[in-house]
């Protein structure tokens, strides 16, 4: 049977290299696919503890972080569309029009 | 041969969240948007492998549905509509890159040594087994998408609604967001 720890490890790592891909890239459409991945890192950790404790809320939860998933990923996008008619551009470092 | 089969019918999580990681590192680490995607893509379903083998089966066609069939064709859409500006990408990672991956390894550290215990300690002996006095409330439901169903439904029907008012919010918003100027 898979054990608890390997999937707390695989869903940490994952969760790692969606933090690092946010911090290092500045493609904005990038960030928001870390972002993604995070997202499912936690519904991997969802998931086992639901395997783990024999209650089926856990799963629940993944689901309805899928759908939040969904509509962030809606949102950010229409952003990324509106910014780069504006701006022309989805490099997040070129966009500073709030810095003083 | 039947030997080496069965042993990796054991590891699949093993193998499917280690092929996650890789696609996950190459969306991070690839020059091209649409590469990255594909990464993203792959990353993806190799998560729908690992909730497969976690027995989670409905979320598991789920993940394929929503990601692999909406969520990756939507950026595919995007990074077409936006990727052919004129100017080329001056650099790929931010300025501050390294210090940023130094943060990030060094919170990871941090967490890992709170944490040692619970990731590389002894395997707590039953570990992802369903309990038989647990087991017996989930009888009612042969099937895992029945009893999804019923954990949403019954006991989490108020949190469900409320993901639908902001999918319609969301779906009014990116309309908003996204319409051309014209009034």
């Amino acid at each position: 049977m898979v054990s608890l720890n390997a999937v707390l490890l695989i869903s940490f790592l994952l969760f790692t290299i969606g933090i690092i891909g946010v911090l290092i890239r500045r493609n904005a459409l990038v960030i928001l696919m870390c972002v993604e991945l995070m997202l499912n890192a936690a519904n991997l950790n969802f998931i086992a503890f639901a395997r783990h404790s024999g209650s089926v809320s856990g799963q629940a939860f993944a689901l309805l972080v899928m759908g939040f998933a969904a509509a962030e990923v809606a949102v950010g996008l229409a952003l990324v569309v509106a910014l780069y008619r504006k701006r022309d551009t989805v490099q997040v470092d070129d966009i500073n029009l709030l810095k003083g | 041969m039947e030997h080496f089969i069965e042993t990796i019918g054991r590891n699949m999580f093993a193998i499917f969240g280690v092929m996650a990681l890789g696609g996950a590192a190459f969306m991070v680490g690839s020059r091209s948007a649409v590469h990255s995607v594909l990464g993203f893509l792959f990353a993806m379903l190799c998560v729908a492998g690992c909730f497969l083998s976690l027995e989670a089966e409905f979320l598991g066609m789920a993940q394929i549905l929503v990601y692999a069939g909406g969520i990756v064709v939507l950026f595919l859409f995007v990074v077409m509509l936006v990727e052919m500006s004129k100017k080329k990408e001056k650099a790929v990672f931010q300025l501050q890159s390294r210090h940023a991956i130094a943060v990030a390894l060094l919170g990871a550290a941090a967490f890992l040594g709170v944490f040692r215990k619970v990731l590389f300690g002894a395997a707590s002996p039953d570990a992802l087994v369903l309990r038989p006095e647990l087991a017996a409330g989930l009888d009612v439901a042969k099937q895992n998408a029945q009893a999804v169903s019923r954990g949403l439904y019954a006991d989490y029907l108020l949190p469900f609604e409320i993901l639908s008012v902001i999918l319609l919010v969301a779906l009014v918003g990116a309309v908003v967001l996204a319409k051309t100027e014209r009034v």
